[in-house]
């Protein structure tokens, strides 16, 4: 009886083992995914290019004057941000749409040249997932307490797109946001750091073998390239 | 499921999210907090405590990146050597 049951159960084990097929591992997390190198390069050459579209555009037209380029510049982060999302968070939805009603006026208003859509656009309506929860939580009632709403209320004005958007909606944007936000700063940091070294004011006649330029750049190229 | 914490009013019975699902969220969005992060206390800060440092943290987040865009509009803008330097950090990464 024992070897009947024992085979039985080895039929069964083998069985299931030609079944069982190896779990594919978890999909990362999206912090997991916002703190990983990779994300980073994608967003600082997303971010680049956009910079470069923004100074070889005429100086004297209206996008990049001396005054206002900080805002230009800041404008550009966050759509390379949104870009580099892909179009699946709230958030990131909303800037593409507001960037695309701020062109389309702008470009009513001049009839200037034609300006490129940006091959990198991802379809705003594509992403429905989130939308469904909205319709299941319309009841909630739990965390009803007035200091949470409250505040949540308050986040939900930071994050954009988030103004009408229930709490568990605007909890999981803000997580996703958070990250995105700390990359961007990053991303900012170590452009800047790249930018500004190798601009520095140089003596007015230039020598070349001016050792400390040299190592500095050096040191400079060594932490982009690790 | 509803008894398992009794700190909200009854929910009701459309409640899809659960209470469970709200406070994991929270819990998770404590861990990304840099103040709160390192809590010893870290299961008694309350709901409200993690929203309100949230907010104060993205408002930080926003003011660093406006100051970094101004840093980096104000480098664009003064030289031409910026741009080289762009597009050679673009080829270094």
């Amino acid at each position: 009886m024992e070897s009947i049951s024992t085979t039985r159960s080895s039929g069964y084990d083998q069985s299931r083992r030609k079944r069982k097929k190896k779990p594919p591992s978890p999909p990362p997390s999206s912090v997991q995914k916002w703190r990983s190198e990779k994300q980073q390069q994608i967003y600082s050459t997303n971010i680049i290019q956009s910079l470069r579209e923004l100074r070889i555009s005429d100086p004297s037209a209206k996008p990049a004057p001396p005054r206002g380029g900080g805002r230009a510049v800041r404008d550009a982060a966050y759509r390379s941000l949104a870009v580099t999302a892909r179009g699946r968070t709230l958030w990131s939805r909303a800037i593409l749409s507001k960037a695309v009603k701020v062109k389309l006026k702008f470009r009513k208003q001049n009839r200037s040249r034609n300006s490129n859509p940006p091959t990198t656009m991802i379809s705003i309506t594509g992403n429905n997932r989130l939308r469904k929860k909205r319709a299941t939580v319309l009841r909630l009632k739990t965390k009803g307490l007035p200091a949470v709403q409250r505040r949540v209320k308050l986040l939900s004005r930071l994050i954009p797109g988030c103004r009408k958007q229930p709490l568990p909606v605007v909890l999981e944007e803000t997580t996703d946001y958070i990250v995105a936000m700390e990359m961007q700063i990053r991303a900012l940091n170590a452009i800047i750091s790249a930018v500004g070294s190798s601009s520095a004011p140089r003596p007015p006649t230039p020598e070349i073998g001016r050792d400390g330029e040299e190592t500095h750049m050096l040191v400079v190229e060594g932490c982009f390239v690790e | 499921m509803s008894g398992r914490r009794s700190r909200s009013r009854q929910s009701s019975g459309t409640t899809r999210i659960s209470e469970d699902q709200i406070n994991d969220l929270v819990i998770k969005l404590q861990q990304l907090l840099p103040e709160l992060r390192d809590s010893h206390r870290s299961d008694k800060v309350s709901a409200a405590r993690v929203l309100q440092d949230t907010c104060n943290y993205i408002r930080n987040l926003h003011r660093e990146v406006d100051d970094l865009s101004e840093r980096l509009s104000e480098l664009l803008a003064n030289s031409d050597t910026a741009q080289a330097a762009l597009i050679r950090s673009l080829l270094t990464q």
